[in-house]
């Protein structure tokens, strides 16, 4: 596939007009069975999702105790998850939002499961702060309602702000996904037969009575690009609140001022990772490889690059400031991530996030399936430990060396670090059975046109 | 019902007139309501509570027709009394031969709190570990609460009664034979009125034999007094008064009788402020607390401290320091130096009569003769000097080890067929060469008198519940000899009696009475022979729970044992043979070899050249949390991290870095330990100061019959390794063995140091360390008295908040880590008061013990020498608070008094706050710790709670709040009778108990208080100040007084450390 660089690739390959592109999504939706992968994965990741309610019916029924989480590490496997998930979730606000503002038309492709990717990563994500806390009963006292008692949570609390940053970003994400939605459920409505009335029912219902008009277009054009402008600082804001419970904090480790930007990056580098973890093997077991080509995931390499170099920076400035600062804590924080305990750690997480990633400077690489592949999953493992190296070890040695600890994780922590995966893959693998995996309204925009040249 | 068959026997106790007069329909209610009392798991809290509340108020209108019995402080405001108010009342602890004077705080009629009795000589208001954890004992659902009669083939319930006519049966037989056959067997006791009783056993029995023995006791010391007075004196330190202090394998601010007193005098003699500073040296094989305090530390084996005795004496006799030896290696190099500096320091004209030379219990008799020889030539003797010897109590008894094999010896002979064993646990703990569960086996009826059904009682054919101290009448000696009276907080709660009611049973009623009450015998022997000419009143000296002045005089010794010959020789030691481990010649005999360990039979000192074998020195001593293990049930102190290595749960075999090193073992690897054909596996933990080639083991762990804590196999597994069994007769204090280690690994549960550490955080931690505990000598302190304050540099700290402004009080705290003997009596009290629950080995494994306050333990220098420092750290209650910034739902805040209040209700648990506290001193209920309870049959332990105390349920946060119940409690009281709250009037419980006197509490706000003196002594610092967090809690830097001929040129000022 590979062209002269003076040359845009065209965005969706082969003899393609509105009809097959109509047909290759929808018929994914329309056939009556998936291809068996479908069901070996399926039965995987359900299986996982159950272990994972499992889990934490038994936590909630038994205590934070089954986790390994101790005194002084009091947030471990739980927040690691959670800053992970939600990370992942930015590369799909990035594609959808900000590239749809800056008309990067090649998002089309892959815009619609990176959205579905950053929703059901907000569902993870937002269910371990959830089940974390002590008493997940009165999880309630957080939000901010008139009672009684006159009280409020306390807004001086990071963890309050990532509350409503957190449900923020999942409300605008899903409100930005299901927009962009409607057409293609018309679509789909409108391809129903009589003999599946249940599902003309459900995509008739979500299609909100989508007719195609020029006026409806007008609207939904309007709403789309206000909802992207909407979702766009959201990007950042996110995961900067995120960063916030730990900048604001002031445990040696955390307390720094580059953790926002450096959030964000790494966000960003997890997201697009994630997405190239999913978009490879979904792309040929649908058969939607004209339509996210490999031009796309080079791009999603290319950034997957460049973030990586970010985040490569941020790690070195923590390193410049602990030095430069002259504060014996932070510089203790950062020799002991490098020399302490869990040195495995940082020295993994080190290789999976700047060097390794450093493989896509070679186009051979960038476009090799298999390749991008593992790179795309070893740094999603890198920026887990990204986060658990922050969180764990940081906490594990702060400032009294007779209170330092160690963190071992128990059974059920893996069990609900597997599970997460688990529901994500399970999420994941029912949109691409029921919905549009592939926004065929806005692929449409930009076939090819009839003689065959270049779209722009 | 058991309880009800008792009503007619006038010893008992009862609850309601009801219930003495069988009333039917009472019987029935209680049938109904307790439906099993034995078993009190049908009772509900709530009901029980009520009929505890209405039996008490029923016995106010008793004694129209019943005899009337009254505990008397009760009766003190029978009218008038507020239920839920707090009362306290006086009695004592009886550990050993000696008694610790407490006030207990009860609740309702039920004892919640106890305290050290301030009019106690002994105590002063404080407590050690043990004291503080006896409540949990009370309350522990373990304890034995049915009179057992075990056979062969199994083991049936009996009643008081049914033992009485057993007894009386046996009785009539004893008498034909005049008691013939019939031996006793207690526990050391220091109580006048079982020694009454005893005599009168004796006289009705004249052939009947009364032994007495305790695994570990002053048999040495009465030993080595009898050599050097012809009669067992008591040792007292004046350490207050001392200016050179040498402690020689003696530890006086940790497991001696006294700590208490003696660690209150030793704080009173060190007050950097005033000048008036004692320096202490430390000669000892394991590491103590004493060591701990110590100036200057040296780690010998204890056979060479024999040696070092003679040495010392040879040249305080010589007038001068001994000249360097020149071809010595450097280890005795260290020695001699060591030896120069003390005598030196003994020597010098200005401490004359000012020194103190001590010995421990495990040095053999003629060290100690040495040792008083020493002081008498240093002048230090006599009512006015340092050191004062008084009577004993019992002087006549035999050493305790003589004393259990001559039993052993009797049954072996077939001359014992009734055994009385009145306490202790000699199945356990008696010498294992004596195998006296096997000699138990020949003897017809034995008895045994205990609180829970231990190894013991699973010999004996008869077990009897034995009720707590805190249930049971009863008096006793301090170690000072002050009378002290021990009565009852509450009726038995299992069903049990105290040995003095068992004694009486047996013995034949004097008149026509029936038999006296056990108070009556107590009053009685006061009246006989304690009270005398000074006819104090009984209702003052129970009131008061002693009498007044009533220590043993000094005696005066004429003529003082100044040298040779003036002493009493070693032949009249041979009473003494084999009761001490070593039994070495006069040291006057080593003086011509000075410096050689020992020239005893012990193959030890040959060792020395040997380098590269597996033998060590094996140093037996009591746990200091378990004791000899009779607290080994006891979860408070099973939990509470030993001062030293930080332990919880079950001990170790504890070696020194160098011997770790040289044997190839790791911590916490699991070793064969051998001693002679005796071998045992245990775990090692390598400590840091413990002298080369010696082992020390804990006495206490390893129990098989304690209870559900402690371990009953073979439901439970046992809390630690029992190492009785490498202990004989001649090996009761120190032995020889070889070790051998297995490879495997067993984790240790510390609270401290949970995992190796690496090179990146050693070397933090010794920074950091250096400003944590800022210290100092005293010569530089003189020169820089705020140097605590400039050893730490930051830029001016300003707020990101709106700084709290305060109005009234200004809670606040100061600790004295010049005074601070690290015991740990502060965390059980901690625990006591605040209801703070216990979470076993495997949680604090995980790192997630409980405690609100821990003593942070801290090395410094040389690893097999190095320095402690302690550093108790409660809540810092901070100004500018990280925790409360943090929280989300407003669950910890802070209080216009300037406390962090944590709002146990509105936790959610999400730990950011914990997470956030610099001070790591925030504790998370990862469980319902307290899900036991639930159990019907743990209702009994519900009682222990304080009820101005929230029990904290399963996911909250807490910490320490500096007691805020009692805070408010006085403010209450303050403000219903109009007066200011005085200084002082509110302590907390860490402060109450401290021996110490290192912790103050009071008002910042009030200009006079000793508090905010403290804040502003130039000692005073704040740990992490540089993080702006303002804490309440100040440390006052720690003073040492080294000799500077001692001091290497790094450790010269104080401040921190290589």
């Amino acid at each position: 596939m590979t062209q002269s660089p003076t040359r845009r690739a065209r965005l969706v390959l082969g003899p393609a007009d509105c009809a097959s592109v109509t047909e290759a999504v929808c018929a994914i939706a329309e056939r009556p069975r998936p291809p068996a992968a479908w069901y070996a994965a399926f039965a995987i990741s359900s299986a996982a999702t159950v272990m994972f309610f499992a889990a934490i019916v038994y936590l909630i029924s038994t205590g934070i105790g089954v986790w390994g989480n101790n005194s002084p590490v009091f947030w471990a496997f739980d927040i690691t998850n959670f800053v992970f998930w939600i990370g992942i979730g930015h590369a799909g606000t990035l594609i959808s939002a900000i590239l749809f503002l800056f008309r990067q038309r090649w998002r089309t492709g892959i815009n619609r499961f990176a959205e579905a990717m950053t929703i059901f990563a907000v569902v993870c994500a937002g269910i371990f702060p959830a089940i974390h806390v002590g008493r997940v009963w009165v999880l309630y006292w957080l939000a901010p309602y008139p009672n009684q008692m006159s009280l409020w949570p306390n807004f001086r609390s990071p963890l309050l702000w990532d509350v409503f940053a957190v449900s923020t970003y999942g409300t605008v994400s899903l409100l930005f996904w299901y927009l962009g939605m409607i057409p293609d459920l018309a679509t789909l409505r409108d391809r129903t037969t009589a003999a599946s009335s249940w599902r003309r029912f459900f995509y008739g219902l979500f299609a909100l009575g989508w007719r195609g008009s020029a006026s409806q277009w007008h609207r939904f054009e309007w709403a789309y690009l206000l909802l992207a402008a909407l979702a766009t600082p959201l990007v950042l804001s996110v995961h900067s609140v995120v960063s916030f419970d730990f900048a604001v904090a002031q445990v040696p480790g955390w307390h720094s001022t580059i953790l926002p930007p450096y959030f964000v990056a790494g966000a960003i580098f997890s997201g697009c990772a994630m997405v190239v973890t999913l978009a490879v093997p979904a792309r040929s077991l649908f058969g939607l490889k004209s339509l996210i080509t490999m031009r796309h995931l080079d791009n999603m390499n290319k950034l997957i690059l460049g973030m990586s170099l970010l985040v490569g920076y941020s790690y070195g400035i923590e390193w410049f400031m602990a030095w430069y600062s002259g504060n014996p804590y932070e510089a203790f924080a950062q020799l002991n991530r490098a020399l302490g305990p869990y040195a495995w750690a940082f020295w993994l997480m080190m290789a999976c996030n700047v060097l390794v990633p450093q493989l896509f400077w070679f186009q051979r690489i960038r476009t090799s399936l298999w390749l991008m592949l593992i790179i795309a999953l070893l740094v999603n493992v890198g920026m887990w430990l990204e986060r658990f190296v922050i969180i764990v070890v940081s906490l594990g040695r702060s400032y009294l060396p007779s209170s330092w600890g160690m963190y071992r994780p128990t059974v059920v922590d893996v069990m609900m670090l597997a599970g997460s995966f688990g529901l994500f893959l399970t999420l994941f693998l029912l949109f691409c059975r029921y919905l549009p995996m592939v926004a065929m309204a806005e692929v449409k925009g930009v076939l090819p046109p009839r003689d065959g040249g270049d779209e722009e | 019902m058991s309880s009800l068959d008792r009503q007619h026997n006038h010893d008992a106790w009862w609850r309601s007139p009801d219930e003495l007069a069988d009333a039917p329909r009472l019987g029935e209610f209680l049938d109904a309501e307790f439906p099993a009392e034995a078993d009190p798991g049908g009772i509900n809290r709530r009901r029980w509570l009520q009929l505890m509340g209405a039996s008490l108020a029923l016995a106010a209108v008793s004694g129209c027709r019943w005899k009337e019995q009254e505990i008397l402080p009760f009766a003190e405001r029978p009218e008038g009394r507020t239920p839920g108010k707090i009362e306290r009342f006086a009695t004592a602890m009886p550990l050993g031969d000696t008694v610790v004077g407490l006030e207990v705080a009860c609740v309702d009629g039920r004892p919640i709190k106890i305290d050290g009795n301030p009019r106690h000589p002994q105590s002063l208001g404080a407590t050690d570990v043990f004291a503080q954890a006896a409540l949990l004992e009370l309350y522990d659902p373990d304890r034995s609460q049915s009179v057992t009669l075990q056979n062969v083939e199994n083991s049936q319930e009996r009643t008081w009664e049914q033992f009485a006519e057993a007894c009386q049966a046996r009785c009539r037989r004893l008498h034909k034979t005049h008691g013939g056959g019939f031996h006793v067997l207690a526990e050391a006791s220091s109580s006048p009125t079982l020694a009454a009783l005893r005599s009168r056993l004796l006289n009705a029995f004249p052939k009947a034999k009364w032994f007495e023995y305790e695994p570990t006791g002053d048999d040495n010391q009465r030993a080595g007094a009898v050599l050097t007075f012809g009669r067992p004196l008591r040792t007292h330190l004046r350490l207050d008064r001392a200016k050179i202090i040498v402690c020689l394998d003696a530890d006086p601010l940790g497991t001696h009788p006294a700590a208490v007193q003696y660690a209150r005098d030793f704080a009173a003699g060190r007050q950097p402020e005033s000048g008036k500073m004692s320096r202490l040296y430390v000669v000892e094989g394991g590491v103590s607390l004493t060591g701990a305090a110590a100036d200057h530390r040296l780690p010998l084996r204890p056979s060479e401290i024999p040696g070092f005795v003679a040495r010392l004496e040879n040249s305080c006799g010589a007038g001068a320091p001994p000249a360097f030896a020149q071809d010595r290696r450097d280890a005795c190099t260290t020695t001699e130096t060591f030896i120069r500096a003390v005598v030196g320091d003994l020597l010098a004209n200005e401490n004359h009569g000012r020194s103190i030379v001590c010995v421990g219990p495990s040095q053999p008799p003629e060290v100690h003769a040495a040792v008083h020889r020493l002081n008498a030539m240093l002048g230090n003797v006599g009512e006015k000097g340092t050191i004062a010897y008084t009577r004993t109590f019992d002087p006549e008894r035999p050493s305790h080890v003589e004393a259990i094999r001559t039993l052993v010896d009797e049954i072996g002979a077939g001359h014992v067929d009734t055994l009385l064993i009145l306490g202790g646990n000699p199945v356990y703990n008696a010498p294992a060469d004596l195998a006296f569960g096997e000699a138990l086996k020949r003897v017809e009826m034995s008895i045994h008198l205990s609180g829970y059904r231990d190894e013991t009682s699973r010999h004996c054919t008869w077990h009897l519940p034995r009720a707590h101290f805190l249930e049971s009448w009863d008096d006793g000696r301090s170690y000072d000899g002050t009378y002290s009276v021990i009565q009852p907080m509450i009726a038995p709660l299992r069903n049990g009696r105290s040995p003095i009611e068992v004694l009486s049973m047996l013995l034949p009623s004097t008149g026509k009475d029936a038999k006296p009450s056990p108070e009556e015998l107590v009053s009685k022997t006061f009246r006989e022979q304690i009270a005398g000419e000074s006819s104090a009143p009984w209702r003052k000296v129970l009131r008061d729970g002693l009498l007044a002045d009533s220590r043993w005089p000094v005696e005066t010794i004429s003529p003082l044992p100044l040298g040779e010959g003036l002493g009493v020789r070693a032949d009249r030691g041979s009473g003494t043979r084999g009761q001490a481990s070593d039994s070495l010649p006069h040291p006057s005999s080593l003086i011509s070899h000075p410096l050689s360990p020992s020239p005893h039979p012990n193959p030890l000192p040959k060792r020395e050249r040997t380098v590269g074998d597996e033998q060590l020195e094996v140093i037996f001593r009591n746990d200091r949390s378990v004791y000899d293990g009779r607290f080994a049930n006891n979860s408070w102190l099973q939990e509470l991290p030993d001062p030293i290595t930080r332990l919880t749960w079950g001990g170790a075999a504890l070696i020194g870095p160098a011997t770790a090193e040289k044997l190839g073992i790791k911590n916490e690897e699991l070793v064969v330990l051998k001693v002679d054909d005796r071998q045992t596996r245990i775990p090692v933990y390598v400590l840091p100061g413990q002298a080369p080639d010696t082992v020390e083991l804990l006495l206490g762990y390893g129990r098989w019959a304690a209870g559900k804590v402690g371990g009953d196999v073979p439901e439970i597994e046992p809390v630690g390794v029992d190492v009785y069994p490498l202990r004989t007769t001649a090996t009761m204090h120190t032995a020889v063995a070889t070790i051998v280690p297995t490879g495997e690994i067993y984790r240790l549960a510390g609270t401290q140091d949970h995992h190796a550490i690496d090179a990146v955080g050693r070397e933090a931690t010794e920074k950091r360390a250096a400003t944590l505990i800022r210290q100092a000598t005293l010569e530089h302190y003189r020169q820089h008295p705020d140097f605590a304050q400039h050893s730490d540099e930051h830029p001016p700290l300003k707020s990101l908040w709106k700084e709290p402004e305060y109005e009234g009080h200004r809670w606040g705290m100061s600790i004295d880590l010049s005074k601070c003997s690290g015991c740990g009596a502060c965390v059980v009290a901690c625990q006591a008061e605040n209801n703070i629950p216990v979470v076993g080995r495997q949680q604090v494994l995980k790192g997630r013990e409980m405690h609100w306050l821990r003593v942070d333990r801290y090395f410094r220098g040389e690893p097999n020498n190095p320095e402690l420092a302690y550093q108790p750290l409660p809540c810092q209650q901070c100004e500018l608070a990280p925790c409360e910034q943090v929280c989300p739902a407003a669950a910890t805040v802070h209080s216009h008094e300037g406390l962090n209040d944590m709002v146990y209700n509105r936790c959610v648990g999400i730990r950011y706050c914990a997470n956030n506290c610099p001070y790591q001193v925030r504790r998370f209920n990862f469980f319902n710790y307290h899900k036991e309870l639930e159990d019907p049959e743990n209702e009994i332990a519900k009682m222990k709670y304080n009820p101005q105390v929230t029990v904290r349920c399963r996911g909250v946060m807490e910490k320490c709040t500096y007691c805020v119940q009692r805070i408010q409690e006085a403010k209450i009281a303050a403000k219903n009778s109009g007066e200011a709250i005085r200084d002082g009037q509110i302590q907390t419980a860490c402060q109450q108990t401290c021996p110490t006197g290192a912790i103050v509490f009071g008002d910042l706000a009030d200009q006079s208080s000793e508090v905010l003196r403290l804040r502003r002594s130039a000692r005073a610092y704040a740990i992490l100040a540089e993080l702006n967090v303002r804490p309440r809690t100040i440390y006052l830097a720690r003073i040492r007084n080294p000799n500077p001929e001692l001091e290497s040129s790094d450790r010269k000022h104080g401040s921190p450390t290589t």
